[in-house]
């Protein structure tokens, strides 16, 4: 009988341990922590490995700098943990609730009316990878998806309308980020800036980029480097719904 | 079910790797620890320390 309670306290605590891991792995996914993190992971595997042997010299050493190495975690990550907090605090547990269809005929509305007075715009909608890295190239905005809000963003000669926004959830996370150009040489020479930033971001990312011409107000979207140009708006809606969340409708 | 298993699935083997390293590391301490303060129990030190001569004078 105590067998069995020891092995279930066990991976109880197993359990707690794993799901604290992969939280904190998901959140750097996708950041510049990631690296320094990984970094982190092998020093640790390495103090181990050093304790297991019985190195004492080179253990005494990792035991000294591991202290200074909390206080480097806390400044190095200082944005993401502050990023993080805030999360918990309000967007992640809003996605529980957040109406997908809602959002959607939202940046459709925006997109369409856009198109129609072809003024350009682009609309990153986040899925698995997080975005942070082109977040922090942009400016924090932190508003709730609505149309007119997003034509109001990418109004010309108004302080955010160049470069992209980030769609994080139900939030409009952030404006004016800058997306990489694709780099992949088979893509058409009449293709312009906005549309190679949708392509390149798209290589990189899971995202979903919606792209509005500037030049013919066409309605196009970015799916893992690959471009649907001209999309009608319900075509628009039907992309978007099937991709939008992949944990519920299932991946492309 | 099937979704949530294979999504970011890499992710979940390494966080399990990890819990599983650590949950043994501590564990291992943990025992060690237990088994020190046993010794010392036995060994009296404990005992002699708590001895009252240090200057304490019982109350009366």
């Amino acid at each position: 009988m105590n067998d069995y309670i020891a092995i279930s306290k066990m991976l109880v605590e197993i359990g707690i341990l794993w799901f604290v891991y992969y939280v904190i792995l998901m959140f750097a996914r996708g950041t510049r922590g990631v690296y320094v993190l990984r970094g982190i992971i092998l020093i640790t595997i390495f103090f181990i490995i050093t304790k297991q042997l019985n190195l004492e010299r080179i253990n005494w050493i990792f035991t000294k700098l591991f202290a200074l190495s909390i206080l480097a975690f806390l400044i190095i990550f200082q944005q993401e943990i502050r990023r993080g907090l805030a999360n918990i605090g309000q967007r992640r547990w809003s996605r529980f609730f957040l109406k997908e269809s809602e959002i959607i005929s939202e940046i459709a509305s925006a997109c369409f009316l856009l198109s129609r007075k072809k003024i350009g715009a682009l609309i990153a909608i986040e899925r698995e990878t997080r975005l942070e890295n082109y977040i922090e190239s942009g400016i924090e905005i932190d508003a709730k998806v609505n149309s007119e809000l997003l034509m109001t963003i990418f109004t010309p000669n108004t302080p955010l309308h160049d470069g992209g926004i980030v769609i994080s959830g139900d939030r409009i996370t952030t404006t004016g980020c800058l997306f990489p150009l694709t780099q992949n040489p088979k893509v058409s020479s009449n293709l312009g800036t906005r549309h190679r930033a949708a392509l390149g971001i798209s290589e990189e990312t899971d995202a979903i980029v919606v792209i509005v011409s500037e030049e013919t107000g066409g309605v196009s979207v970015a799916i893992a480097g690959r471009l649907t140009h001209d999309l009608d708006r319900e075509a628009m809606e039907r992309v978007l719904s099937n991709l939008y969340r992949p944990d519920k409708k299932g991946k492309k | 079910m099937n979704n949530w298993f294979f999504n970011n699935f890499w992710i979940k083997i390494v966080s399990l790797i990890l819990a599983v390293i650590t949950w043994f590391y501590v564990n291992e301490e943990i025992v060690k620890e237990k088994h020190m303060t046993k010794q010392l129990y036995k060994s009296s030190i404990i005992n002699r320390v708590q001895i009252p001569s240090y200057g304490v004078k019982p109350i009366k």
